[in-house]
């Protein structure tokens, strides 16, 4: 039921994805998210289109920790900054130049910038105490043991099909966060369009 | 000096494992497998010729422009290839796999009614320009025509951005049209009225066209062999 990917480009790594709904502990979860009891990066699936787009998010953020430009603290914060289209604050920071709100840029220094936008994909992507469905994203670097089980253990919810995230995604949500200039109708508003951000 | 070989490794020794496709002055194309996906990976190597810190920064400024400009055409509804992921170490762009598609130059050699492509063409450069985005390399093969979708549901998809930036002088746009009518008008003979008609859609659908349209016809008479007198 789980997803599972190689990334190609990090052979040693690879992508599980877990989905959950009718989830009733999620504070809980959260708590051992932070704690780092559950090694993993959880998000909220109403804000994913398709499981690709976490694949995504992950190659990059396993290819800026390799080399060691990350903007967050952890690989799997990360993972959920990266899923967030930065370009959103161009409003507010027009002073910016446009290249780096349209492209993640190496820049190793944490500015005010980069934290307000951190915590603005903290709220869209993470998950809050009162959702119902959970996405976990776990790397698994082939060298350590990974028990999958032990986390779907944690979860007090129904493990559904990774597939199925779709059934779960709130489009208006997501294209209030991103604020597509044209509005398109729903066929072309699809899993190829959200990653204009990626 | 051991461990950054061993961090920056891992995008080369997968593009040894890809099938390279082709290898131009700038950069080498190549064909892989990406997160499950066939994938186009674009590598700007390393010009020796080049003082290397000019050659660096060229490089990256190169690529950022390409990638910004296929997402600024993605973002305002033109099909563009989606970018999955870019590599700034080492300048290599991941770029989604176009299959079951052809060339609109392959298209135009073979098909008989091209009225709607041309509509559908001059609509979309119209959509590109006004989003001031400057393709640069407009030519009949760096437009795909996706299998399936045909008359009113054409797709049509623009690749090949590496030498396009943003800009929102008429002048820009006039002479990226000029460079799609000299490849248009060289490569398929006689389609002359195909080209007004391309021309004619672009203008009824551009904002800006009056402009880019003057310019066009100023830059027509520039080039080789026009006389300058006037």
């Amino acid at each position: 039921m789980h997803l599972t990917q190689d990334l190609e480009l990090f052979p040693e790594y690879t992508v599980i994805q877990l989905l959950f709904k009718d989830v009733k502990n999620a504070t809980e979860l959260r708590k051992m998210a932070v704690n780092g009891e559950i090694k993993g990066a959880l998000i909220n699936p109403s804000m994913v289109v398709d499981a690709f787009q976490i694949l995504v998010a992950a190659n990059k953020a396993v290819h800026l920790h390799k080399n060691g430009k990350m903007k967050t603290r952890s690989l799997y914060s990360e993972i959920i900054f990266n899923l967030s289209p930065t370009n959103n604050v161009s409003d507010i920071f027009h002073y910016r130049n446009t290249a780096e709100i349209f492209i993640c840029l190496q820049c190793a220094v944490l500015t005010e910038f980069n934290v307000w936008q951190i915590s603005e994909a903290f709220k869209r992507f993470g998950i809050s105490d009162s959702d119902s469905a959970v996405l976990i994203v776990l790397v698994h670097n082939k060298d350590e043991t990974l028990s999958v089980d032990d986390i779907i253990s944690k979860v007090d919810g129904q493990q559904v099909a990774v597939d199925r995230v779709s059934d779960f995604t709130d489009v208006a949500k997501i294209k209030k966060a991103c604020l597509f200039s044209h509005s398109t109708d729903e066929e072309q508003f699809r899993v190829s369009r959200f990653f204009a951000f990626v | 000096m051991a461990h950054s070989d061993s961090v920056n490794a891992s995008v080369p020794s997968y593009l040894k494992e890809a099938q390279m496709i082709k290898q131009g002055a700038e950069a080498r194309v190549y064909r892989g497998k990406f997160l499950g996906r066939s994938v186009i990976i674009k590598e700007r190597f390393p010009k020796l010729y080049r003082h290397p810190e000019v050659d660096e920064k060229l490089t990256r400024r190169r690529t950022t422009q390409e990638v910004r400009s296929i997402l600024r055409c993605r973002r305002a509804g033109i099909n563009a290839p989606v970018v999955y992921f870019v590599d700034y170490t080492t300048h290599c762009i991941f770029l989604e796999d176009i299959i079951h598609s052809v060339t609109v130059k392959d298209h135009i050699a073979s098909a008989q009614d091209l009225q709607t492509l041309a509509d559908k063409i001059g609509e979309t450069l119209a959509q590109m320009h006004d989003e001031d985005v400057i393709h640069g390399d407009l030519t009949t093969s760096n437009m795909l025509l996706v299998s399936g979708a045909e008359d009113q549901n054409m797709k049509l998809v623009l690749i090949d951005f590496g030498l396009s930036y943003i800009s929102a002088l008429p002048e820009d746009k006039g002479v990226d049209l000029y460079v799609l009518e000299k490849a248009f008008l060289s490569t398929h003979p006689k389609t002359e009225t195909l080209f007004e008609r391309l021309l004619k859609s672009y203008t009824a659908s551009s904002k800006k066209s009056p402009a880019v349209i003057k310019k066009l016809d100023e830059v027509r008479l520039r080039g080789r062999k026009r006389s300058m007198v006037g």
